[in-house]
């Protein structure tokens, strides 16, 4: 068995932290690396050691294969934790841990590439007989001529999607309804794709009609075995980014979740899959479900999963790097306990467009209490920063069935405060009050149709009370804070203060 | 002491009176009675009453946050969750500028830095309110700058491709 003593976490935020828990619990000593404004963050705090690796942009620090390198040498850590994001993606960043003589936590460098490329990813599907959205095979390069391009595009048939082969996240993706659209919009997607990835390849995928996203995680250890796990639905995106996830699907049946298990498994085997992976799968009105690409790395969405199965999957993620055998029952972990619902809360101002809102954390309280699971990296008095992904927290409800799932996030959202910055939460209290999501019935496309026909109006609604409320708070504290107020407060700065405090001491009738 | 605090576009006068266990509060007219305990620097607890039964508030404990914005009188104070925008005597600090609102040209300015992506108008176009007109990318997000208003695009200071600082002008709408 391969020995895990110290493990160097290439990553930051609350992924860190969530790894650095399990690190904790299982007695390996965590390393934590940073860049230059996440010195303080909780991720290096918390750990046994921490490594500058460079500058603030993410191209200067966290993506540097060099550095972290460098970095777990230096440490002497014996394995490498990619997280998600970043470079959990990379095979060159895997062969590179591996090259060092360091174990890699997560899949083998060759299923990075495999599954990484999006139209070699569809070729393992069909060889393990599972369907994929009707599509083009073969990659369209830049020398494909425009009537080529045409011809396969009607084959294929319309609407249909523009994709990026390297793609990922809506970037070089294009809609494309009417024909005459299509050669703007393989440009447009593949001068997307060329910024994004560095390969301007395209391919054709049919645009299902109101599809849900319904994804299987998957675990497969070094001895040929591959586990699926309950379903997660992941539905409500906004601009091809998930917002919201929860297992299982309000609309798998059991019947359904066995079969899209073993399509999961057979593709996750069909390239020798190890570790933790995700298969990701578009289910249309009828049932039907179609494979669509494979995430080679532990998921955002993972503690949906941890609460109903109650599996620690970045420890299995660990315990299967060091050779362990899965030695888990296949039945317990399709059948779910309860039901979980995640919210992912970021930065970003939901009545402004949804434009991220760094800055500082001036005053945080988080949700606790039962069936709340809250993992995040953020803290009163922390910045966050301009550099990277805006998720400041992952607020997961745990209940025993949907609609107590539902009432306990509402409960957790009230409970929610974060001042200083603006966040998605009082959009999330709006989306779980929504008929459409408390009835489960919403597609992919669900959330970008109700935001646009919305056009702006806020999320936060006030009623004649709370801003009757916000008016009396801003009155008193405006009365508190002025340094001469006039009826009987003479003195201006500290002093004013003091007597201020010691006046509301007074006041508390203790 | 007296206030004209304005939340959500509407104005309201409010009075603040010391009494012997907090302070008398009438906001437009009605009165309560608030018991205002400080947990911290922003946090307060406000136990609310009102001088009969029939006025009362629904809820009467409050758990708000304060927090000072970036101009003197702004504030927002989050009841509960949710933040509530707040002014507090806008017109007396920022009569100057008010005298001019709705009429004079519209600055939208990057709130972030980030690179430009898109550019969706020209000069000399009409928009509609909160019609999209730049796309900045920043924190690996597209984000769609809108007009807050209807008029004509004067100015377009940005190209598709250059990286702008928060703060830089990218757009003047007349």
């Amino acid at each position: 068995m391969v020995l895990v003593r110290k493990l160097l976490i290439a990553n930051r935020g609350e992924i860190a932290v969530r790894i650095i828990r399990a690190c904790r619990e299982m007695g390996i000593s965590p390393v934590a690396v940073y860049s230059e404004c996440d010195r303080t963050a909780p991720h290096v705090r918390m750990s046994d050691e921490a490594y500058a690796i460079g500058p603030s942009a993410p191209g200067e620090s966290y993506l540097r294969i060099d550095r972290l390198i460098d970095a777990a040498k230096r440490s002497g850590a014996d394995a490498v934790h990619p997280g998600y994001g970043f470079l959990a993606e990379n095979e060159h960043f895997a062969s590179a841990v591996r090259d060092a003589g360091l174990t890699f936590v997560g899949p083998t460098p060759d299923a990075i590439a495999t599954m990484g490329n999006k139209t070699a990813a569809r070729a393992a599907a069909i060889r393990a007989g599972v369907p994929v959205v009707p599509g083009s095979e073969a990659a369209l390069d830049a020398n494909v001529p425009d009537a080529e391009i045409a011809t396969l595009a009607a084959s294929v048939g319309y609407p249909l999607l523009v994709k990026a082969v390297a793609g990922g996240g809506g970037k070089g993706m294009r809609t494309v309804t009417d024909p005459a659209d299509l050669a703007g919009a393989v440009r447009a997607a593949r001068s997307e794709a060329a910024t994004a990835f560095g390969d301007a390849a395209v391919y054709f995928e049919r645009r299902l009609v109101r599809p849900r996203h319904v994804e299987v995680q998957l675990l497969g250890d070094t001895h040929g075995t591959v586990l699926p796990l309950v379903e997660r639905e992941c539905s409500i995106q906004r601009r091809h980014q998930k917002v919201v996830e929860e297992t299982p699907s309000p609309v798998v049946s059991p019947a359904l979740r066995a079969s899209m298990a073993s399509a999961a498994a057979a593709v996750a085997k069909a390239v020798g899959y190890t570790n933790a992976g995700t298969i990701e799968f578009l289910l249309d009105e009828n049932g039907r479900f179609y494979f669509l690409e494979m995430n080679t790395r532990l998921q955002v969405e993972h503690p949906i999963t941890e609460m109903v199965t109650g599996l620690d999957l970045v420890r299995w993620q660990i315990r299967i790097a060091r050779g362990e055998k899965i030695d888990l029952d296949p039945v317990l972990l399709l059948a779910p306990r309860g039901h979980a619902i995640e919210c992912r809360v970021y930065a970003e101002d939901p009545d402004n467009g949804f434009l991220p809102s760094p800055g500082r954390i001036t005053c945080l309280r988080t949700p606790s209490g039962p069936g709340i699971r809250d993992d995040s990296a953020a803290a009163a008095g922390l910045d966050v920063p301009i550099f990277y992904d805006p998720l400041i927290s992952k607020l997961i409800a745990w209940a025993e069935d949907r609609p107590l799932a539902i009432a306990r996030m509402r409960r957790a959202l009230d409970e929610y405060l974060v001042a200083g910055i603006k966040t998605t939460v009082p959009f999330f209290a709006w989306l779980l009050a929504q008929p459409e999501f408390i009835d489960g019935r919403f597609h992919t496309a669900f959330l970008d149709d109700v935001l646009a026909a919305r056009n702006g109006r806020p999320f936060a609604e006030t009623t004649a009370e709370t801003e009757e409320i916000a008016a009396i708070a801003a009155a008193i504290h405006t009365a508190l804070s002025a340094p001469s107020t006039g009826d009987g407060q003479t003195a201006a700065g500290a002093p004013a203060r003091w007597k201020t405090e010691a006046r509301l001491e007074s006041l508390r009738g203790l | 002491m007296h206030y004209e605090i304005e939340i959500a576009g509407r104005l309201r006068q409010v009075a603040v009176t010391r009494t012997g266990d907090g302070f008398a509060v009438a906001v437009d007219g009605r009165l309560r009675q608030v018991n205002a305990t400080r947990i911290d620097a922003q946090r307060w607890s406000l136990v609310v009453s009102a001088e009969s039964k029939s006025d009362m508030p629904a809820r009467v404990s409050y758990d708000v946050v304060t927090t000072p914005g970036p101009v003197g009188g702004a504030l927002t104070v989050h009841v509960g969750s949710i933040p509530i925008s707040v002014v507090v005597n806008g017109r007396r600090r920022w009569r100057r500028r008010d005298e001019g609102a709705g009429s004079g040209p519209q600055r939208v300015a990057a709130p972030m830095p980030g690179k430009v992506v898109r550019v969706l108008v020209a000069p000399g176009e009409t928009v509609r309110a909160r019609q999209p007109l730049v796309v900045v990318e920043a924190m690996k997000m597209e984000n769609e700058l809108r007009a807050g208003r209807a008029g004509t695009v004067s100015e377009v200071h940005v190209r598709e491709g250059v990286s702008v600082d928060a703060g830089a002008l990218l757009i003047v709408i007349q």
